[in-house]
């Protein structure tokens, strides 16, 4: 794939790029501008595009302004929880529907799909009777297991497709050199999947971590509450505090992007991973 | 397995009528010491004869930024007080209150105690306890006497308010003063030549008028256009009237009023409280606000005047919203002792009212009391307390003068009937369809016949 | 030997089962309840009544709002499906090159996805509010515009943006599925492919589509149900006004719940919808799991 391109391909290539960032990052930029203005500046008669005074105090404000950090715990211990959980049940289930067959198997993969069919916003009535019932409203361990259910689809799919990308010659050769099947999963599969399997981890924490409607209505004690659910302390009935909401979204990207750096570099092994065998 | 539960039945009554026996059924309570003595010296007998602790839900809807700050003070204040009660207060947001309480009671987890706007949908179910059960005989003394029978419906009351908030219009005169006006409107021919002088004069960097026909509170829109046109949501008789013809021209008003570009751009979607920060920021002219809207730092120089007026008489529209009592039936707190329940809410009541506590409350978050007490003592002395915020600006004793005598001559939407809501969504519905060009008779008398 | 063999054929059940458990108790129980209360009645303040002879769907299905709700909702889906899916192919296939600064445009492109629906959703209403936008305040001091557009005049343009924040946020799913698909593919394909002198357009369809259909399978039955079934970007937008014209079924239901107190015809659109999803990703799932067994 690393043939040279013209110097014209390269410009196109420059120019998209440049473009697609401009416009993804544009709202991030009026996020950040926002979230330094003052109230007044914010529908000021002469609006500005960059903030008059810099406020760079909203910034930390937010921490007093509510136990922003417990909320920003809450989510990683979800999240995290949620994407341990549903990897884990996950690759045992889509390696079955990807290299075994057996009756039932097309109607399984279609299961799970139908599961995935129905919004959380319209379960909600039986998400809560359920939780009660289980003792786990109101605790963040009946959000994770929520949102590793709610997620299952995701992970089975997701998983499911990168096996089918790995030919099974080698945990074939794996087995005959007196390998069970789960040996051969972890010690052959499960390397060669390593950027389906991150982009699985990914997909499931960014869901988790966004999940709000759920949280929401189970969630009542104001320490357990995630940030997507606590950030609603700026945004109140006579007043949003737009800065506050704001800088506090900010922070709340910044978990997510620092995830998806750490792990970017697999996504690019995997590549050389593959590379390397041919 | 049935005689079992025979006998826990049993039980459960017996310890009922000890506890109904043995305590204060709430009339016959009239002989409790006079006032102010909310502190743990009234000599109540320990409530449930189980001596087990009363668990008490309370949802409280999040009116500004700092609610959240005061009611952990009052939860621990309350259960130092009280060390047999447990109180749990949750601040739910006014977006979401909905979608919580609602899923609450159909999962038989409500709250004991819900602040919200209406009850009438609760009533016809059943759900709630008559106010009379609870309330103490001091604090009905000291409620406003209209307000307290605002929550009848067929013969009793439902609910208590909780705070009361008035509606006018907010002008701001330096720009009305730079576009040549120097009154505010009274009429709404009044409005349109101010709009445009403002328009004229500033182009497209003030909005010269305020208008929220949002699904979030466009039936108060409504309210304010119809009635100070001779019309409404009833007729003299109090039957529904949505379709009158003046209903109809005041609706024709608001859609000239966006026609003509006196409005915010997005009518549709803007609710009040952005239309209230742009009035803050002085980028914004004329709007029909709440009392409590203009917040301490604001540089803008208003005027608070009437509603401007078709009949000569301008009506302000007030709002009141309400605390209510759920049923142990349906309740999340699985108290044993009903009479020990009700015990506790009554004294959860009176905490909360007491006269201090509740004026410090409304001061904190700039609404309007409803007892008569607090009233008394804020149109004098609100300075004693502080707004919520972290500026704690002192309370303004004026401002509850003027908002209090004018709470008094408002009108109120018909809010305690069971067709409320059909109502209220099909008026919204109604402005926003006129409003895109519908015929504003055909649709009012659509609406009018989906309700009756 | 027997009990061998059994063990066998129980072996994939076996596999599956913590997913199959997890699943079934967290939302197949919730769904069971869902289907019960659409043949309710539901008083307003959200009480079970008893059975109502299908009352709910005949009043659902006698109402106009929901016919043009239905309508607006495939739209919605075909939309921002169809441009999403394009555009983070396309996206995919830019970012699987090397080039200075990729590292960067990757961590960009997952902005949109790292921030919750309804903060985008926030901040949009917000670049495009005609008063104090940002959009119209940029293009006013770069003098594009000389006086402040009104980008949401009718419902249409008010769904139109809807759309295009959709699609935003749905293009960073699309491209990082696609892309963990491209990396996937063993790199001496194409080195065979260029030997034999294949154009870029042979390449594209003879070997990279084909090899990265599963992942684009998923991607897309997964994007038809979670944009189908998104709330947030049309709620906190426009709350499906002006009129009831912008909503979609799940915005619909919710209001029906919440606002009208008619949680029995929430359920009943609820249900409708999950028939109409059902029918369109069966459709497509057997087409798409047909061809890949040919494939293999």
């Amino acid at each position: 794939m690393n043939k040279k391109r013209t110097p014209l391909q390269q410009t196109l290539l420059y120019l998209f790029v440049f473009i697609v960032c401009i416009v993804i990052l544009y709202p991030y930029f009026v996020m950040f501008t926002t979230a330094a203005k003052t109230d007044a500046e914010m529908y000021a008669a002469n609006m500005t595009i960059l903030p008059q005074q810099w406020q760079w105090s909203n910034f930390l404000g937010i921490w007093s302004a509510a136990p922003v950090f417990k909320y920003f715990l809450n989510s990683l211990v979800v999240s995290g929880g949620a994407t341990f959980l549903a990897i884990l049940c996950g690759i045992p289930a889509a390696y079955a529907m990807a290299r075994m067959r057996f009756k039932g198997k097309t109607f399984f993969l279609g299961a799970v799909i139908v599961s995935q069919m129905f919004s959380p916003v319209v379960l909600l009535v039986g998400i809560y009777k359920l939780m009660v019932s289980m003792h786990l409203s109101n605790s963040l361990v009946g959000l994770i297991l929520l949102n590793a259910a709610f997620n299952q689809a995701f992970a089975i799919w997701l998983l499911r497709g990168t096996f089918l990308t790995i030919s099974a010659e080698m945990e074939q050769a794996a087995m005959i050199d007196g390998c069970g099947t789960v040996q051969a999963l972890i010690r052959v599969v499960l390397p060669m999947a390593a950027p389906g399997i991150i982009t699985t981890l990914i997909f499931v924490f960014i869901n988790s971590w966004n999940e709000y409607t759920i949280a929401l209505t189970l969630i009542q004690d104001d320490l357990l509450k995630p940030i997507t659910v606590g950030i609603n302390v700026f945004y109140g009935y006579n007043f949003i505090q737009w800065q506050y909401l704001f800088a506090t979204s900010l922070f709340a990207t910044i978990p997510v992007i620092v995830l998806f750096l750490c792990i970017e570099k697999h996504l690019v092994a995997g590549l050389t991973a593959g590379g390397v065998k041919g | 397995m049935k005689k079992a539960l025979a006998m826990l039945l049993a039980l459960v009554m017996v310890l009922a009528l000890a506890a109904c026996g043995g305590n204060n059924t709430p009339p016959a309570q009239n002989n409790t010491p006079s006032q102010s003595e909310p502190a743990p010296s009234t000599p109540d007998p320990a409530p449930a004869p189980s001596g087990e602790k009363v668990t008490l839900n309370v949802i409280i809807s999040q009116y500004g930024n700092y609610t959240q700050d005061w009611w952990p003070t009052f939860e621990k204040d309350f259960e130092d007080t009280y060390n047999n009660i447990d109180l749990n207060v949750e601040i739910v947001s006014w977006n979401d209150l909905y979608t919580v309480v609602g899923t609450r009671i159909g999962t038989q987890q409500a709250p004991d105690i819900l602040n919200i706007d209406t009850f009438a949908d609760y009533v016809a179910d059943d759900l709630l306890v008559p106010a009379e059960e609870y309330t103490s005989a001091e604090l009905k003394a000291k409620l406003i006497p209209s307000f307290w029978s605002a929550n009848e419906l067929d013969g009793t009351v439902w609910a208590l308010p909780i705070l009361a908030s008035c509606r006018a219009m907010f002008c701001n005169m330096d720009l009305l003063n730079e576009a040549g006006i120097t009154a505010p409107p009274t009429t709404w021919a009044e409005v349109d030549a101010a709009c445009q002088a403002i328009k004229d004069k500033f182009g497209d960097s003030i909005v010269p008028w305020g208008l929220d026909i949002s699904t979030d509170e466009g039936q108060a829109a409504f309210a304010y256009y119809t009635w100070n046109n001779g019309g409404g949501f009833v007729d003299a008789n109090g039957d529904w009237a949505l379709n009158s013809p003046q209903n109809a021209e005041a609706m024709n008003y608001i859609k000239s009023l966006i026609d003509n570009g006196y409005c915010n751009a997005n009518p549709y979607t803007d609710t009040r409280y952005p239309l209230q920060d742009a009035f803050n920021a002085g980028s914004q002219a004329m709007m029909i606000g709440a009392c409590n809207m203009m917040s301490a730092d604001s540089e803008v120089n208003y005027v608070v005047a009437d509603l401007p007026t078709q009949t000569g008489k301008p009506v302000s529209m007030g709002v009141c919203d309400r605390l209510m009592v759920f049923d142990s039936s349906i309740t999340a707190s699985k108290n044993a002792d009903e009479a020990a329940r009700l015990d506790a809410v009554s004294k959860f009541f009176d905490f909360f009212y007491d006269t201090n506590r509740y004026s410090e409350y409304m001061v904190y978050e700039g609404f309007l009391p409803v007892t008569t007490d607090s009233s008394d003592l804020l149109a004098q002395n609100a300075e004693q307390f502080v707004v919520g915020g972290p500026d704690k600006a002192p309370g303004n004793s004026e401002y509850f003068a003027n908002f209090s005598s004018i709470l008094l001559s408002c009108d109120f939407y018909p809010s305690s009937r069971a067709e409320w809501i059909d109502v209220k969504q099909g008026v919204i519905e109604a402005e926003q369809r006129i409003c895109q060009g519908e015929d504003a008779q055909a649709v009012l008398d659509e609406i009018q016949g989906r309700i009756a | 030997m027997n009990r061998n063999r059994r063990l066998k054929q129980a072996e994939p059940y076996l596999w599956m089962l913590p997913s199959i458990l997890l699943m079934a108790v967290m939302i197949v129980i919730p769904i069971v309840t869902v289907f019960r209360l659409s043949l309710s009645e539901i008083s307003r303040a959200n009480i079970v009544k008893g059975f109502n002879n299908f009352e709910n769907f005949k009043e659902v299905l006698s109402s106009p709002t929901f016919w043009h709700t239905l309508q607006n909702t495939l739209v919605w889906t075909v939309v921002v499906v169809g441009f999403s899916t394009l555009i983070g192919f396309v996206l995919a296939l830019v970012l699987n090159q090397n080039f200075r600064g990729r590292k960067f445009v990757r961590a960009v492109v997952v902005f949109p996805w790292a921030t919750s629906l309804i903060i985008q959703s926030v901040i949009w209403k917000y670049i495009i509010s005609a008063d104090y936008g940002s959009l119209n305040v940029i293009l006013k001091k770069l003098g594009l515009i000389d006086s402040f557009v009104n980008w949401t005049n009718s419902a249409a343009a008010f769904f139109a943006w809807e759309c295009w924040v959709g699609i935003f946020v749905t293009i960073p799913f699309v491209t990082f599925c696609v892309l963990s698909g491209l990396q996937s593919i063993d790199t001496s394909y194409y080195e065979a492919a260029e030997m034999d002198g294949a154009t870029f357009w042979h390449r594209l369809f003879k070997i990279t589509l084909p090899l990265v259909r599963p992942s684009l399978t998923v991607s897309t039955v997964l994007n038809i149900i979670y944009v189908f079934n998104s709330f947030p970007i049309i709620w906190t937008i426009s709350k499906g006004d002006p009129a009831d014209k912008t909503h979609t079924l799940v915005t619909y239901l919710y209001k029906l719940s919440f606002y009208s107190g008619k949680s029995g015809q929430a359920a009943a659109v609820s249900v409708i919808g999950f028939v109409i999803l059902s029918i369109c990703a069966g459709i497509y799932m057997v087409l798409s799991l047909k061809g890949e067994e040919a494939d293999q």
